[in-house]
């Protein structure tokens, strides 16, 4: 009698215990799905809610009878003689010679004669470097976007090498005319300039071709330099995105 | 001793509930204020759009609902938002919801073309008054902000060797990581353009779209929560969400520029 009053005496602080750690155990299964519901509320069903608010929609109509009005095909006919002045001056800009577009994120190019692609294939273009000197000195080299123009076209060109073809490969700097500024057979056959600098011309690195590696300039292979060449003439327009 | 303790408890108590009770309220006052803010930026897109004919030109009303003259409003709106871009010389982005396109354009150019799998828009702009939503649409908006998974302008910083020892020629880059792509464009109307990628193969391609997600409503819910706790209406975005292919996705994204203007054909 007296064991069992001992073991009834220990095991009751025990099941309370047990019973508390349960009960703290729900208080924070309880809590957390609480927060989580919460949360799920605010993030996921506010924004689904909002969507259910509704404005005040048109009723299309198709009245027959208010079609044979003579205000409404007097203001209909407005309406399209508005839209064909809008649909002539927007295909205006739509140049009806010879152009040519550059996808710098593909590193493709699409030649247009007349408004119809003519030739496509690939081409390389600025390689988003950015080269810094231990100095202040930084170029970076990107092909820019937007549209542009045939400023020149050349034959046989010749590079003039600017100021980061040295600092790449760590050689001193030379002066503006130096004859090591100039460099032959490395541009391809042809070069088309599209200002600031940046040309369309060929390249000895043609298995680069479909990748971003130039210093800004759009570098094609023989073939495709020499069809682009033959198209397209001064003033014809580039498109760069 | 012990009935300090049941005293500290139930006061622990009250306390939680009064604060379940103050969180409980203030979460059902931000859901409705949450739902009041489309209502509040409708009225806003009516008083700056709509459309009073002049008090000398009598027009018959129901002109403006006929299904007639909305097909060539609808024109007539989009010809002009393009034309008011085009004449930027810049590069634009036109999205066009009835055939699910969406284009790059230079100077009236298109010069790239895609093709969405899927689209939402918000219903604020399926169901708001169709003169009001297509004079707003007539002229572009413009792209205040983005937020993306890749980066726009991906440039690696490299360091000019000191001398000639230094010097490494360039190696090929490596073209074979391929990168998700989703990202949200901002325009300065409120107006967000979600471009998700269409590819969802992998795991880390889903994982990396949720938590994407996650981080926007996060934003969201504390822009809201801000201005709810200033006792205003939080600013409520319509939105246009759409899947295109992942390579798309990435042109338009390095295509259009930072601040660029995107055109609209509903």
């Amino acid at each position: 009698m007296g064991n069992g009053e001992i073991i009834n005496e220990g095991s009751q602080p025990e099941v309370e215990k047990l019973h508390r750690i349960l009960r703290n155990l729900l208080i924070i299964i309880i809590s957390i799905l609480v927060t989580l519901s919460l949360i799920i509320f605010i993030l996921f069903i506010v924004p689904v809610l909002q969507e259910t608010t509704s404005g005040h929609k048109t009723e299309i109509t198709n009245n027959q009878e208010f079609k044979q009005d003579a205000s409404y095909k007097k203001k209909i006919s407005l309406m399209t003689r508005d839209i064909q002045l809008l649909s002539r001056k927007y295909s205006a800009y739509t140049s009806g010679q010879s152009y040519i577009v550059i996808n710098t994120t593909d590193n493709r190019f699409f030649l247009y004669r007349n408004k119809k692609l003519i030739r496509e294939g690939f081409c390389s273009s600025g390689s988003y470097t950015m080269l810094q000197t231990e100095g202040d000195k930084k170029w970076i080299f990107k092909t820019p976007k937007g549209k542009y123009w045939i400023h020149g076209k050349t034959t046989n060109p010749v590079w003039k090498k600017p100021d980061w073809a040295f600092v790449e490969e760590g050689l001193p700097i030379p002066s503006k005319d130096d004859f090591s500024r100039y460099e032959y057979g490395v541009l391809g056959d042809y070069a088309l300039a599209i200002g600031d600098g940046y040309l369309i011309h060929g390249t000895i690195y043609k298995r680069f071709l479909g990748m971003p590696v130039t210093h800004g300039c759009v570098r094609l292979n023989d073939e495709d330099l020499e069809i682009i060449f033959n198209t397209l003439s001064i003033g014809s327009k580039v498109y760069i995105f | 001793m012990e009935t300090e303790i049941i005293n500290n408890t139930s006061g622990i108590k009250k306390t939680f509930i009064i604060l379940i009770i103050i969180f409980s309220v203030f979460i059902f006052y931000y859901a409705i204020m949450s739902m009041m803010s489309p209502a509040r930026k409708l009225s806003a897109i009516n008083n700056e759009f709509s459309v009073k004919p002049a008090e000398n030109t009598l027009v018959d009303e129901r002109i403006f609902s006929d299904s007639a003259y909305l097909k060539l409003l609808k024109e007539k709106a989009f010809l002009q938002s393009r034309i008011v871009m085009a004449e930027t010389d810049s590069i634009y982005l036109t999205i066009n919801l009835t055939d699910s396109t969406a284009n790059i354009e230079i100077s009236g150019v298109v010069v790239h073309k895609a093709k969405m799998s899927s689209v939402q828009t918000s219903k604020i702009l399926i169901k708001g008054d169709e003169n009001i939503i297509l004079s707003m649409l007539s002229s572009p908006f413009t792209i205040s902000n983005a937020y993306a998974t890749i980066r726009k302008e991906p440039v690696m910083i490299k360091m000019a060797p000191k001398d000639t020892t230094e010097y490494k020629p360039d190696i090929m880059p490596d073209t074979s990581i391929v990168e998700p792509v989703n990202y949200i464009l901002e325009m300065t109307n409120g107006t967000r353009i979600y471009v998700y990628q269409e590819e969802k193969e992998k795991f880390s391609d889903r994982m990396n779209l949720f938590i994407f997600n996650i981080k926007d409503r996060l934003r969201d819910t504390w822009s809201s929560l801000k201005s709810v706790a200033l006792l205003k209406v939080p600013e409520y975005h319509p939105f246009i969400k759409m899947r295109l292919p992942r390579a798309d996705a990435k042109i338009i994204y390095r295509a259009i520029p930072r601040y660029g203007q995107v055109g609209i054909y509903r």
